[in-house]
């Protein structure tokens, strides 16, 4: 590679890095804790769900209380799974009987408690694991504006990490065994950027082309349609078989004891290690009814083991399947591979503790990258006035990134104290304390000090998570331990350990001599 | 230290063209290729083929871009391919039209 594209590489990667470098963060370290979303539900309301994955319990009795409230004759009814959660999602069509009452003709959406059967809407439902979780793409910026910039910083992260393994590449193998930590500062941020960089480029380049996918998914869809499918939106969802078919409403009740948990029993016992996502049930009562049950084997059986089939209730014959043992589709196989790399769930718990770590890293490899930028304009040659500005700015950038970690144990603190949490509970607490830890660290305007004190307070504060949790709901780490609910015993070890590891460099690793890892100015 | 400034792009038009060539003529290029070939081959599984390849495509071309001197250059190529990959497309449709 010759000087001139070396340099105009070099000079891409620093500028779309840079511009990204706060929202990247973001995005990477709830990110992070995103991979436990369910537990961090489950540790929040003292919470231990039975099985993984899938649905479990009898859906005629779920049916029964959702009937309790709600007429079903002639809806389309659909009980799903998404989360590990004790909760399962409903969602109700709009019946399509003509006598039906005015209510009856609306579609509503709730959660469903399987072990308590309260229901609950989707805010009140709302989560500190599902806030990070959004947070982790923006979502809390209206959409669609805060899905396509989160969309855009991954594309650009893309961007990023491809001219940034393009600089770099012909000193891979002989930088390998170069770290200089007791060198000068800049060498200390520029090796760790580049080694964590490179040791992490396979993970960020998965990361960064399934989430662009996921948030960009729309400038991709509307030419496909427009040009192959002359504007028929539908027909194209129904190729990559995303819509459920359509069976006609006959208005006739179905003269029967309405009973799916049999058909799904005999489901399970054809297909050993099935796993119930979805039961979508079509026309509720009516003649024509019939039942999709979708799922998935579990993934030490099979990877893309995915398989449904709809039986009519009427007579209970099986219309319609895909068997999971022998379906490779590979329309099957790259939908689901998309989400399972990006969510790291298919290999348990060390796969999803191991993406935790490496999200981390790129978190740090994302502040070395400000650094180093900061570090390497901080000449004599460059005007005062644009050396203060620079610092200013990866001032702020420091400040608004470092201080999640406090503000996120803290609020880990907080939803166990809380009398209800709910999303606009979380939206009054978070926020506000980002701005104003962030606010504090811009104005102290000393980037050593924010780096030194956000870990520090966030060590304290990721060690006080376990005792907030026992001393809030009696669930202390021995006593989940020994009682086996693994999900909030991991929440907390992750805490302590967390707290740990920042304590630990911010006394040992920052000494006196390293305090001033950023050249101070004001 | 920074970058080399004697390498790099001064002009502001320059600079406009091969941004604009690199995120928006990237994009086309990208999502055209993919429609070429949806248009000709199985189309279900180009189409769900693209949803990782068009946004690695698309990036690879957003570096292209920045690497000739000239970014209108760059443009004119991606203009010359979008034509090609519009225009079989385009036969390809009209033989197997999917709707």
């Amino acid at each position: 590679m010759g000087n001139r594209i070396y340099n105009i590489l070099f000079h891409t990667h620093t500028v779309s890095g840079i511009v990204i470098s706060v929202a990247l963060y973001v995005i990477f370290f709830t990110g992070s804790f995103s991979f436990f979303r369910d537990e961090i539900a489950n540790w929040q309301r003292g919470h231990q769900t039975s099985e993984q994955d899938a649905i479990v319990g009898s859906m005629d009795e779920y049916l029964k209380d959702i009937a309790k409230d709600h007429n079903l004759f002639g809806r389309d009814v659909e009980i799903s799974h998404y989360f590990n959660e004790r909760r399962v999602n409903v969602s109700l069509g709009a019946s399509k009987d003509s006598l039906a009452a005015d209510e009856d003709k609306a579609r509503t959406f709730f959660y469903l408690d399987t072990e308590d059967k309260s229901t609950g809407t989707y805010v009140e439902s709302y989560h500190l694991g599902e806030f990070l979780y959004r947070l982790h793409f923006l979502d809390q910026i209206p959409y669609p504006y805060g899905r396509y910039l989160s969309g855009f910083v991954a594309f650009f992260f893309l961007f990023a990490i491809i001219t940034g393994i393009l600089v770099h590449w012909n000193k891979i193998i002989s930088n390998f065994y170069v770290f200089r930590p007791w060198a000068k500062i800049k060498t200390l941020w520029t090796d760790a950027h580049t080694a964590l960089g490179v040791i992490g480029f396979p993970f960020q380049f998965v990361y960064a082309v399934t989430g662009a996918f996921f948030l960009l998914k729309g400038i991709l869809v509307a030419p496909l349609v427009l040009g192959l499918y002359d504007g028929d939106q539908n027909k194209l969802y129904e190729d990559l078989e995303y819509n459920h078919p359509v069976y006609a409403y006959h208005h006739e009740k179905l003269d029967k004891n309405i009973a799916i948990d049999h058909l799904i029993a005999k489901t399970k016992e054809d297909w050993p290690d099935f796993r119930l996502k979805e039961a979508h049930i079509f026309n509720y009562g009516d003649t024509n009814m019939h039942v999709a049950i979708s799922g998935y084997l579990g993934y030490t059986s099979k990877l893309n083991g995915l398989g449904h089939r709809i039986y009519k209730v009427a007579d209970g014959s099986i219309i319609e399947e895909k068997v999971p043992m022998t379906n490779n589709s590979y329309l099957d196989g790259v939908k689901n591979m998309m989400f399972r790399l990006h969510f790291g769930d298919y290999a348990g718990y060390g796969l999803r503790v191991i993406s935790f770590v490496l999200g981390l890293v790129s978190c740090f490899v994302i502040l070395s990258g400000i650094m180093i930028w900061l570090v390497a304009r901080d000449k004599k040659n460059i005007p005062e006035k644009r050396r203060i500005f620079n610092y200013q700015v990866a001032n702020w950038y420091m400040a608004i990134c470092l201080s999640l970690l406090p503000v996120t144990a803290s609020a880990f603190i907080i939803v166990q104290f809380a009398e209800e949490v709910n999303r606009p509970f979380l939206y009054r607490t978070y926020f506000p304390i980002w701005l104003v830890v962030s606010l504090f660290f811009i104005i102290k305007k000393n980037i050593g000090f924010t780096n030194k004190w956000t870990l520090i307070s966030g060590g304290i504060l990721g060690l006080l998570v376990p005792v907030a949790n026992g001393i809030a709901s009696g669930n202390w780490m021995w006593a989940t331990y020994a009682n086996g609910q693994q999900q909030i015993f991991l929440v907390d070890v992750l805490w302590l350990i967390l707290g740990i590891v920042s304590l630990w460099i911010a006394f040992f690793k920052l000494n006196a001599s390293r305090s001033e890892l950023a050249p101070a100015k004001d | 230290m920074p970058a080399n400034k004697k390498y790099l792009t001064s002009s502001p038009w320059q600079r406009f063209a091969k941004i604009s060539a690199a995120i928006l003529g990237g994009l086309i290029v990208s999502v055209l290729f993919h429609m070429a070939l949806a248009s000709w081959f199985d189309h279900v599984a180009v189409i769900i083929t693209s949803t990782f390849s068009a946004f690695i495509l698309w990036a690879i071309l957003m570096v292209l871009a920045y690497l000739d001197k000239n970014g209108w250059k760059i443009w004119g190529f991606y203009l010359l391919a979008s034509i090609v990959f519009g225009a079989i497309f385009y036969f390809g449709n009209q033989t197997h039209p999917i709707v």
